[in-house]
């Protein structure tokens, strides 16, 4: 069983068990792929160089859009244009974090600094988005139903499945959390 | 946003008094854009605090304060400023996962609360 994260001498500590081990890094790996912009063939190297993507498009997937939505409410066009200029380096930076997060996975007792603090907790919330469009959670009704499934026994289908993987990210973010707020109070 | 039923509430005492809010001092009378942060059902009030603390240097207090208007009204204005400076927390925001949007001011100095209450995107 997982252990929840501690602020301490030695910066934020983890402890997870292989199981959750992998578990994570699947669950990094597929947002990962998410993420990764499609190859262009005609894409102009110097623009994509610099960050420009003429061809981005609001994405259609829902859980895509939530992790890279329009920076204004009513108006598309100047949300296009804004896209243009700044998805290709949003997703590149929550694929670093996922990237940096599943590295670290490797060893069986984590010590994150607070760089790889920051980096585990985006990574675990653009899981947690990813879960939650899939388990369909649109309010907080919805949310306290999913966080009644605890009981691994019950997993009986992918929907009952994604809900105990769901509610684990939750406890393992919140864990994580609370102790980069200790770590902020102790640096203050 | 969700309060994690996994572990209780924070029980720690705070000692901090909410002297720092150096994030939003922008005082030229022409700055016509809002940074938006809107509710959702996913993100840890934990975490939203946190990112309000450590990103703009907010107060614990004013962090928890725009936290529970997002949380109670469905959205807080959380930063003002020029339409590339707000565009760049956006950036920021999304980068953390927060449901971030800009738009522009309206009517005055409205110091991060008030419009649009209630309102569920």
């Amino acid at each position: 069983m997982a252990k929840a994260f501690k602020y301490g001498l030695k910066g934020i500590r983890g402890h997870l068990e292989p199981a959750e081990r992998e578990l994570l890094r699947s669950l990094f790996d597929d947002v990962i792929s998410m993420l990764e912009p499609e190859e262009r063939a005609n894409e102009d190297p110097l623009a994509a160089l610099v960050g420009l993507d003429t061809d981005a498009r609001e994405p259609s997937d829902r859980a895509l859009r939530r992790l890279l939505p329009n920076v204004m409410k009513n108006d598309d066009d100047a949300s296009l244009e804004f896209r243009r200029y700044t998805e290709r380096s949003l997703r590149e930076n929550k694929i670093g974090a996922l990237k940096a997060a599943a590295l670290s996975l490797d060893r069986e007792h984590l010590v994150l600094t607070p760089d790889d603090a920051r980096h585990w907790a985006t990574a675990l919330n653009d899981v947690r988005l990813v879960l939650a469009e899939r388990l369909d959670i649109r309010d907080d009704a919805d949310a306290d139903n999913v966080h009644l499934m605890q009981d691994w026994a019950q997993a009986e289908d992918v929907e009952s499945y994604l809900a105990l993987v769901y509610n684990f990210t939750t406890w393992l973010q919140e864990s994580l959390v609370q102790a980069m707020v200790h770590s902020l109070d102790a640096r203050r | 946003m969700t309060l994690s039923v996994a572990l209780g509430p924070d029980t720690r005492e705070s000692t901090q008094t909410g002297t720092v809010t150096s994030g939003d001092v922008l005082t030229a009378p022409d700055i016509p854009w809002n940074l938006v942060i809107w509710n959702d059902p996913v993100n840890l009030m934990s975490y939203v605090s946190f990112v309000f603390r450590s990103y703009f240097g907010y107060s614990e207090a004013k962090a928890n304060k725009l936290m529970m208007e997002v949380h109670k009204k469905g959205r807080s204005i959380v930063a003002h400023g020029s339409k590339e400076q707000v565009e760049q927390h956006a950036v920021a925001m999304h980068g953390y996962g927060l449901w971030a949007t800009v738009e522009k001011a309206t009517g005055g100095s409205a110091g991060g609360s008030g419009k649009g209450k209630g309102k569920r995107g």
